[in-house]
């Protein structure tokens, strides 16, 4: 009786332990097939969705740096509120004195095609102006390196992607994906990032002229997690080319803030810190 | 030493020549194949930042703006059509707009009528747009209209891009700073302004663009049609050298050898030195290689037909070829090398310029005028050894004349008979010249240098005079002495004031500054109304404006002012200028800026400053080497005749060529360029060369006969005829320079014509008399 519980329980370990060896099997032949199909659009998508909470706060100092070695700062505070996927942000300047006041309202919205909106409060002349123009998507975010968008979050199907390999770089393991814009009035003709894998976070980015010459490169720098998410303290902007480089410090970050949704109106802007 | 030891040196060297004569010609080969190789590896600049030499303060000044501003060069294209305002010009001018951004390797920034900042608001908004949008609308529509309308709305923006009756239009492009030398030389041989004028010219060709009628202009595109225009009349300058060469010779010496032996010694000569600046990366100029290149056509007849017409002689004497060749070495070798020795002399005192192109012209002749030498004492005779013996002519000796030589010895008894008349008419003549030698100016313009019938000068002196267009430029930088204080409304309000007083000035056609941004903003910034056209009242109002334009998409703010907003910049632009009108107009503008700036830095960079240092640095550096190629002749003659007296006597005649030359661009108006600067000193070392073979000769004729008369006489017969035949022929060398269509090569032929005739005429008709009067020999 006992030999035969014996038996029927040694059964059933081994069909378990077959069992196990199967879906192990099965697990891992469905991962390699998921690595298999991950496309450079997916990476990207990755990217985009990674959890950065509903409302942010941060301290920016932009350092730009011209080829002379000479400087010019500007330090900023900023608030942001997710609206499902459309994006908010408030910005005051602190620094430098002439300009301390002055605050930028941006409603970035995801929809392909629908232009961003954004206002600049200048309190020396009391006066507000909305800026909008076809080519700012394109331009420099306050004479910096940087683009709105690559400050903002770019939809994904602005670009097509294509993953053309792993590899490590900097220590990190990273997705390579090259990102060819649909809109052939880009600033870039193309760009080739190097997404952590860790983190989701790109580590380098380079963006290629017209000409399919390298204009500008991207590098992040301490990258932390702070209340849980995944969040770039430095990164660097150079433009090769020009030998233009702007560097963006993000001190104090804060996620998920109480923020009321009223601080990111023309009101609000106007009436200052 | 004595000359008839030097002579034996000579004659010794022409036995070891004609002993290794396969030898001497193998190794011949060999430099000219490695020449050719270095050739290939030589670079050609005419940048004009290029002309200054290292430290120099205007080239530390253009370079410390370059930090601040970027490029100060930039290229202009100015197209013509019956309107602009139809779809189809539109279209060209955008796809041409768009093809000088994509194409040109240093392009920065377009401005034009299709790609511009153009600052639109209203109460509620603000928008840095284009005046043509992206879907062009059809011919005759409202919104061709409103197109029109916009570009006209704006005066200030209207005067930059587009001619009141629409039938001109302006493309601005502005360029990234230029490599340095270290890093482009290391892919090129061309330099990145030639390489962007390059360009230019493709595009603007293509014929697709042909229905706007599209001309270049800018320091690029000027300096690269100006390389290939100097590169075309190199080639037929050359080919009409070459062949002046042939004729000449053939008709001196009957002989194949005769016509081949100075061709040979200009390839020897131009192939060695461009060798060697190739291998070196030698800065060479190709505005000013043309000079060496005749020079060494002209310096290659005479030392060969000086050997030629020796050598000739003692074969009609005994007809011995190799004894012929030895004794033309021993006989005038020394001479020959003694006037190509003190040419390249004088020509090395080009290097007091402190301009590069002078320094070029310096070397590169000197190298050119050295190898041509070495070819003609080394080739010529080891070409003239072979062959057969010659029946000596009967009944010729040394004191046998021919038609020449008695032409040439009645002409020394005229000149002894009328020593006074001869000096007093000189005298005269000198007297009027001098005279003339005040009246000489610096000029760099294109249009006096270069001439209206070089038909890119043509093109873009039509552009710069047209409505829209300018051909110079230049910078004011006003330097505060802390930063932030070029943002103070004071400050810019100081620079309102100063660019209306430079708009009134008449070389003016253009002022750009951080003002024409500022005001149009604060205008647009309050619902475009015309009574804001004005600086902002505050510096929080100016910096605020400056961030709502940066936020915008405006990125032209830092052209104008730095980045520690320390420095302002006002660029000037000139349609053309006048050398000397420029000058006193920058000194009042200068002086002005800083009436206006009492505790600013004022500084002006840019072409315009530089033609007006290079003029300074021209006429004084000429001077300079003028002086100092006399005083180095003057010394080289004291220790060569191995007397005071004679050097002094010597430098005599060789003023001449000086004061004619001199006189005659005074007189005539022709300016000092780069060209005509190097007259000078190159025209008292060639011709010293006559001076040299008359002394030399007479000394040797009075050690003989201790007889000044007839040792006059007898030099007259054997070096007179070859004085007279190298001066012709020389001049006939350097009159192909007026066959071109350039203003600059007419006059330095034509001058040069002068200087060699002139120094012909005092070697023959005032160094005999001083010879004899003076006593030079001794009693």
């Amino acid at each position: 009786m006992v030999d035969k519980e014996v038996k029927e329980v040694k059964e059933v370990k081994k069909v378990m332990i077959k069992k196990m060896f199967v879906l192990a099997a099965c697990l891992m032949a469905a991962g390699q097939m998921g690595a298999q199909q991950l496309t450079g659009r997916d990476v990207i998508q990755k990217v985009k969705d990674r959890p950065d909470g509903d409302t942010r706060y941060g301290e920016l100092e932009l350092t730009l740096i011209k080829k002379n070695g000479n400087t010019r700062q500007r330090k900023v505070t900023s608030w942001a509120m997710d609206e499902g996927k459309d994006t908010k942000k408030m910005m005051f300047f602190t620094y430098p004195g002439d300009v301390k006041g002055t605050g930028f309202l941006t409603w970035d919205y995801d929809q392909i095609g629908k232009e961003d909106a954004k206002w600049l409060y200048m309190p020396a002349m009391k006066k507000t102006r909305r800026i909008s123009g076809s080519s700012s998507k394109t331009d420099y975010f306050m004479g910096t390196d940087f683009t709105y968008d690559d400050m903002g979050q770019r939809h994904v199907d602005e670009d097509t992607h294509k993953l053309l390999r792993e590899e490590t770089k900097n220590g990190h393991k990273c997705w390579v994906v090259e990102s060819v814009p649909v809109d052939k009035h880009e600033i870039y003709s193309r760009k080739v990032s190097w997404i952590r894998q860790d983190c989701l976070i790109a580590d380098h980015v380079e963006y290629y002229d017209k000409l399919d010459k390298l204009h500008r490169v991207l590098s992040t720098h301490d990258i932390k997690k702070i209340q849980g998410f995944w969040t770039i303290l430095k990164m660097e902007m150079k433009n090769v080319q020009t030998e233009h480089c702007t560097v963006i410090e993000v001190k104090n970050t804060q996620y998920d803030l109480k923020i009321d949704k009223t601080l990111f109106t023309v009101a609000k802007l106007e009436k200052g810190l | 030493m004595k000359i008839e030891r030097i002579n034996a040196y000579f004659g010794r060297f022409a036995e070891w020549l004609l002993r290794l004569r396969w030898q001497v010609l193998a190794a011949f080969a060999v430099v000219i194949i490695l020449s050719v190789i270095g050739m290939k590896r030589m670079v050609t600049e005419t940048s004009f930042d290029d002309y200054f030499i290292e430290d120099d303060p205007m080239l530390v000044m253009t370079e410390e703006f370059k930090s601040h501003f970027g490029n100060d060069y930039y290229v202009g294209v100015l197209t013509q059509c019956d309107n602009h305002f139809t779809r189809e010009n539109l279209t060209t001018l955008r796809a041409l707009s768009n093809e000088l951004l994509d194409s040109l390797s240093y392009a920065d920034k377009v401005t034009s009528l299709t790609d511009i900042e153009f600052m639109a608001g209203s109460d509620e908004g603000m928008t840095i747009e284009q005046i043509v949008p992206e879907v062009i609308p059809a011919d005759g529509s409202a919104e061709m209209d409103s197109i029109r309308m916009r570009a006209y709305s704006k005066p200030h923006v209207a005067r930059k891009l587009i001619s009141k009756k629409g039938d001109l239009s302006w493309i601005m492009v502005k360029l990234r700073t230029f490599p340095p030398d270290s890093v482009w030389k290391r892919q090129s041989t061309v330099a990145p302004d030639i390489v962007t004028g390059q360009e230019v010219e493709h595009i603007i060709k293509k014929p697709e663009y042909a229905s706007l009628n599209p001309k270049g202009t800018g320091m690029p595109y000027v300096t690269y049609c100006k390389t290939m225009y100097i590169g075309k009349e190199m080639g037929q300058l050359m080919m009409i050298a070459t062949v002046i060469c042939i004729v000449v010779m053939l008709c001196m010496t009957r002989s194949i050898r005769g016509m081949i032996a100075p061709i040979l010694s200009v390839v020897g000569g131009l192939f060695i030195t461009y060798g060697i600046a190739g291998f070196t990366r030698m800065y060479v100029d190709s505005t000013v290689l043309m000079i060496p290149t005749v020079l060494s056509f002209a310096v290659a007849i005479a030392y060969n037909i000086h050997i030629f017409s020796y050598f000739s002689g003692r074969m009609r004497i005994h007809g011995e070829r190799r004894r012929a060749i030895v004794e033309t070495l021993r006989e005038i070798g020394w001479s020959v090398f003694f006037c190509g020795f003190t040419t390249l002399v004088s020509l090395l005192s080009f290097l007091v310029i402190p301009i590069r192109p002078m320094h070029c012209v310096g070397i590169i002749s000197s190298m050119s005028v050295l190898f041509v030498l070495l070819t003609s004492l080394i080739v010529t005779p080891v070409l003239l050894s072979f062959g057969k013996n010659k029946r000596p002519m009967e009944g010729f000796t040394e004191e046998s004349d021919t038609r020449w030589t008695k032409m040439m010895v009645t002409l020394s008894y005229k000149v002894l008979r009328n020593p006074k008349k001869i000096g007093l008419s000189f005298l005269l003549v000198c007297v009027l010249l001098c005279i003339g030698l005040y009246r000489i100016e610096a000029a760099f313009d294109i249009e006096r240098t270069m001439g209206m019938k070089v038909p890119y000068v043509r093109e873009v002196m039509d552009v710069g005079r047209s409505e829209l267009g300018s051909l110079y430029s230049y910078d004011l930088i006003v330097e505060f002495p802390d930063e932030d204080e070029a943002k103070e409304p004071e400050n810019l309000k100081r620079l309102d004031r100063l660019q209306q007083k430079v708009l009134g000035y008449k070389l003016t056609k253009r002022t750009t500054s951080i003002l024409d941004i500022l005001k149009d903003l604060n205008q647009t910034l309050n619902d475009g109304d015309t009574a804001f056209y004005r600086v902002p009242d505050t510096e929080e109002q100016v910096a605020q404006e400056l961030l709502l334009y940066e936020n915008a998409g405006g990125t032209e703010s830092e052209y104008w002012m730095d980045y520690d907003y320390r420095r302002l910049r006002l660029m000037v632009e000139m349609p053309d200028f006048n050398s000397a009108q420029v000058e006193r107009e920058m000194e009042r503008i200068q002086a002005d800026a800083e009436a206006i700036f009492p505790n600013a830095n004022i500084t002006l960079v840019g072409n315009i400053p530089q033609y007006v240092t290079m003029m300074q640095y021209l006429v004084r550096g000429q001077m300079l080497s003028f002086v100092i190629s006399i005083l180095i002749i003057g010394v080289i003659l004291m220790i060569a005749f191995q007397s005071v007296r004679v050097g002094l006597i010597g430098l005599i005649p060789n003023m001449m060529p000086a004061i004619f030359v001199g006189g005659y661009m005074g007189w005539m108006g022709i300016p000092l360029d780069m060209m005509s600067a190097t007259l000078l000193p190159m025209m008292l070392g060639m011709a010293v060369d006559d001076t040299i073979h008359f002394i030399n000769h007479s000394k040797l004729e009075y050690n003989r006969t201790r007889h000044y008369r007839s040792s006059i006489r007898r030099t007259f017969r054997v070096v007179g005829v070859a004085i007279v035949t190298t001066s012709v022929i020389t001049s006939a060398v350097f009159s192909s320079f007026c066959t071109s269509a350039c203003t600059m090569c007419v006059n330095f032929g034509l001058m040069a014509i002068i200087g060699i005739l002139s120094a012909l005429a005092a070697d023959l008709l005032v160094t005999p008399i001083l010879v004899k009067n003076c006593k030079v020999f001794g009693r």
